[in-house]
């Protein structure tokens, strides 16, 4: 052992006698100031909503009295109970398609030896990368009513096949659009799933298909209601699907009935609005309610990872090679056919079967686009709320999880609850609620007409989001880590900034690679916040959708896809390594 | 000055008392001890210490310096206890080197750059790591870590070094090497040192004075000596080493603590020690089982304490033999080096080596 002289005692830089003013320190002051802003943006859309719905005057007009009479006149509504059938039964179609699919693609391909499932399994996650609108638009182009197929198959069979112009057929739109929700979640339960379950059935003489039946489907329940119920709120919230399908018949969806009362009038019914919003408020709080009832310990983040075990897959036998067309014929008919319609659509005058496209080939959809500034404005500004908005999003929602999960502070929990309530609020509800607080409160009317009000609201939207992709790599770090740089003297702030926030650089880049990809997607709430100046590729989309102008809409949607396709290409390059995304 | 007081302090979560209302003393520069099962509120009256645990009433000072006071609502935070702590699994920063996991106390402290060099230099020679101050901690051994995990702490010079179960990762040998290494470091930089295990060996061979705990309550607080000569309780007495317990009654007590115990089979017991009780008062006899001795034949009398016993069962453990010895109905452990053949022995030890407890 050496002997060595020891140095002087270290004064600490900011000792004090007694700890009463430490109260007041940096840290209380960020994690407040975090979750007054918190509480701030989760409130701001829905104050205004609520206060509308019980106030018997436009909310800017002064002197308003409390009423229920906007309930009342919503209630009496005949037409309104059709709103709520059709949203409910829409949600609850759309439901069943979803979940059909998922559990099937989680059992053929996680637990059975169909051939080309690593393939297929990248391959059915895709939809979950392109915007709803985009999903709607390129369905309309090929099977919508005057669609390329649908106008094929009525040449060769003398009739139309299918009608999306209906609920069900709106619930395989959507449905197969959220399939891959439902796989991947029930896909990381039959993972995680414990193997010898299923190798005991086997011992008891259960051939393997008996065993996934009788075994691995409940194992899976829980995903299953979970992400069911997910869906169904989904699909509540969904405006891009009844907007393209339901609306040219005279289906109305609660989304819509928001939208075209919001939008359509000259002087909207404030008071009706308000209380259709606030009561679609009401029914996904309460879906959420049951949710979290029913899975209490499930765990508030169902993971969609889980730890690989060796397991044994089910022989399909001779029905391989069958299931593995059916395979792809779905994966053609739901994704290939729709992407190659836009995409022709978008480079195309018209497309008819009765005409070759190649006939009809054009750039005037893309020149058009670069031809003037407010189009050119709506992918820039697209592209910048999804590169800027993403990432102070991210870094609001990572200080969130901070202070819900490593701090002292009194009302983390709270916290916590505020921060996911945002999956409870629609993006149309979101939208009308920022527009009548910007009407409402002074300050935030100086963000009308700029991209800060869509950034707000998108953030707003996205909390849940971020702080589900963030929280599981928070909690994996040990206490410990941040409670010896605490004891070496370093404060709450300095601890997470050098220790804690370092060791979540991974999945802080996993949240922001959702966020961007969400950012880039939304459109729902920016159709009441965006203005001339701050228009965005979806409500661009719209415009054009709404003057029929299919074209156009299909050469954005293209650009959009470009840009996810690049994106998830780099992001998956930087994560190599990390398998967050 | 940094004598650490410790006044009622208490912790509870929910209805489960972790901590329940302990107090003690540690001087400057001594070496004390919390020892106990798992789950006694060890860790948790360290943290509380250090500040990252709030306890629900008490008081604690450092060298005058209230850190926390349950009445006058005074909660001093961690950061500024300079208190230094190092954890049972080491906690060293993994996305830093080993310089950069002694320079993050010295920077927080605003040490230049060059005294801060010095520093590291000399702390990590003083736990022999000199040569790997470049490495991250994943390319270092466990007890490697837990010597850098000791150089972050000594680094900033603590007022207070608090230890939790450090040595308690590491295999067998290298435990008593480090644990032989840490004594002498503590010994040499004279800091005030809380040392918090569960190894009875470690704490006698390491302490000043060790606190033995047990359900949140500081059952004997004594220097080593004391501890395991004159255990204040059944609960000590076992757990420090293996005790055997012999019952029976008070007979008399003088007042420097020599004793005379009535045992159930009838047989008089002759102890050096006994806690201040009435006579008749029920009683334990403690005594070790490598302070008994085994022997075909009856010892010659020479005041040693004799029971007669047979033997029921015998196991080889490398140096020594362990008997179950059957006396009178009481269950004896005995360990010796000698081996004994025939079932029927003397069993005879010192009163020295008896002590009376309280059951
Ligand atoms: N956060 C907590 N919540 C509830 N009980 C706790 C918590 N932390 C510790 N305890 C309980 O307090 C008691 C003391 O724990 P601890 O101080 O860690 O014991 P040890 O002596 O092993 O270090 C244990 O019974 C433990 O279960
Ligand atoms: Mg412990």
């Amino acid at each position: 052992m050496v002997s060595l002289p020891i140095p002087a005692p270290l004064p600490l830089p900011i000792a004090r006698p007694s700890g009463k003013d430490d109260r007041f320190s940096r840290a209380l002051f960020i994690q407040s100031l975090v979750a007054v802003a918190t509480v701030i943006l989760v409130a701001a859309p829905l104050a205004p909503v609520l206060w509308q719905s019980l106030i018997d005057r436009p909310l800017y007009e002064v002197g308003g009295l409390f009423t229920a009479e906007n309930y009342v006149r919503l209630l009496s509504d005949a037409g309104f109970y059709k709103v709520v059938w059709n949203s409910l039964l829409l949600a609850f179609e759309t439901t069943v398609v979803a979940c059909v699919l998922g559990v099937a693609f989680a059992i053929f391909l996680e637990r059975t030896n169909l051939p080309g499932r690593r393939a297929l399994r990248a391959v059915v996650l895709w939809p979950m990368y392109i915007s709803h609108l985009v999903i709607a638009f390129s369905w309309f182009v090929m099977y919508g009513p005057s669609g390329y197929i649908t106008l094929l198959s009525e040449h060769w069979f003398g009739g139309a096949l299918w009608n999306l112009y209906t609920i069900p057929g709106m619930a395989v739109v959507a449905g197969t659009g959220a399939a891959p929700l439902v796989y991947l979640f029930c896909a990381s339960s039959a993972k995680a799933a414990d193997a010898t379950l299923e190798d005991a059935g086997r011992m008891m003489g259960a051939g393997s298909l008996r065993v996934i039946w009788s075994i691995s489907i409940p194992l899976m329940r829980p995903a299953i209601i979970y992400s069911s119920l997910l869906i169904f709120i989904g699909s509540l919230e969904m405006l891009s699907v009844p907007l393209v399908f339901g609306r040219p018949v005279g289906l109305e969806f609660f989304t819509t009935f928001l939208y075209s009362r919001g939008l359509g009038g000259i002087t909207p019914d404030y008071g009706l609005l308000g209380a259709a919003a606030a009561m679609l408020l009401v029914i996904i709080s309460v879906l959420l309610a049951i949710q979290g009832l029913l899975l209490r310990n499930a765990g508030r983040f169902v993971t969609v990872k889980g730890k690989a075990q060796r397991r044994k897959l089910a022989d399909l036998g001779p029905a391989r090679w069958p299931l593995f067309v059916l395979f792809l014929i779905y994966n053609i008919v739901i994704l290939g056919i729709p992407l190659v319609g836009i995409v022709t659509r978008s480079v195309t005058t018209f497309l008819t079967p009765l005409m070759a496209p190649l006939d009809l080939l054009t750039t005037d959809n893309f020149t058009l686009l670069f031809a003037y500034p407010a189009y050119v404005r709506s992918m820039t500004n697209s592209l910048v709320i999804a590169t800027l908005g993403g990432a102070i999003a991210t870094a609001f929602v990572a200080m969130v999880t901070l202070v819900v999960h490593r701090s002292e502070f009194r009302w983390r929990k709270q916290l916590e609850y505020v921060a996911l309530y945002p999956r409870a609020v629609p993006g149309i509800v979101a939208g009308i609620g920022l527009f009548w607080a910007m009407m409402l409160l002074p300050g935030v009317d100086l963000l009308y007409g700029t991209i800060w009000i869509l950034i707000l609201a998108f953030t707003m939207r996205s909390i849940p989001t971020a702080f589900g992709a963030i929280s599981p790599a928070m909690l994996q770090i040990g206490r410990e880590l941040d409670q010896s740089a605490r004891s070496c003297g370093a404060d709450w702030w300095k601890t997470s900034r050098t220790i804690v926030l370092p060791l979540l650089k991974p999945a802080i880049f996993g949240a922001y690679v959702l966020l961007f990809l969400s950012f880039l997607k939304e459109y729902s709430s920016a159709v009441f916040l965006f203005t001339p100046g701050s228009e965005i590729i979806g409500t661009t989309m719209l415009s054009f959708w709404a003057n029929g102008d299919t074209g156009p809409v299909a050469a954005l949607s293209v650009i959009q896809l470009v840009i996810t396709a690049l994106f998830v290409f780099v992001a998956r390059l930087l994560l190599r390594g990390h398998h967050d995304v | 000055m940094s004598e650490l007081i410790v006044e009622n302090l208490a912790k509870h979560f929910g209805e489960v008392r972790a901590i329940d209302g302990i107090s003690f003393t540690v001087a400057e520069g001594e070496f004390l001890t919390l020892l106990g099962p798992s789950g006694c509120g060890k860790s948790t009256t360290l943290f509380a210490i250090a500040g990252l645990d709030t306890p629900t009433a008490g008081v604690i000072r450092v060298g005058g310096r209230t850190f926390f006071d349950g009445g006058q609502g005074i909660l001093v935070p961690p950061e500024k206890r300079n208190c230094g702590l190092v954890f049972q699994s080491y906690a060293l920063w993994p996305h830093m080197t080993v310089m950069d996991n002694l320079a993050f106390p010295l920077r927080i402290r605003k040490v230049s750059a060059a005294d801060r060099k010095r520093r590291i230099t000399t702390a990590l020679e003083l736990v022999e790591m000199g040569e790997y101050i470049q490495r991250f901690p994943h390319e270092l051994s466990g007890g490697q870590q837990q010597r850098v995990a000791l150089a972050r702490t000594l680094v900033f010079e603590p007022a207070l070094l608090l230890l939790d179960e450090p040595l308690s990762n590491l295999d067998a040998k290298l435990r008593i090497k480090a644990r032989n290494w840490l004594k002498e470091l503590q010994q040499q930089l004279g800091i005030t040192t809380i040392y918090v295990t569960h190894d009875q060996i470690e704490a006698l061979a390491l302490s000043d004075r060790i606190a033995v705990m047990n359900k949140g309550s500081i059952v004997q607080l004594a220097s080593p000596q004391e501890i395991y000569t004159r255990p204040s309780g059944a609960f000590v007495a076992d757990f420090i080493g293996s005790s055997n317990f012999l019952r029976g009654r008070m007979k008399q007590r003088n007042s420097d603590g020599d004793a005379e115990v009535i045992l159930e089979s009838g047989l008089l017991v002759r102890t050096i020690w006994a806690p201040d009780v009435k006579e008749g008062t029920e009683v334990l006899v403690a005594v070790r089982p490598e302070h008994i001795r085994l022997t075909a034949a009856q010892p010659i009398a020479n005041g040693a304490n004799l029971l007669t016993g047979c033997i029921t069962a015998r196991s080889y453990l490398g140096a020594r033999y362990q008997y179950t010895i059957d006396a009178a109905g009481t269950s004896i452990m005995v360990e010796t080096e000698d081996s004994l053949d025939q079932p029927e022995v003397y069993a005879s030890f010192d009163p020295e080596h008896a002590v009376v407890v309280l059951p």
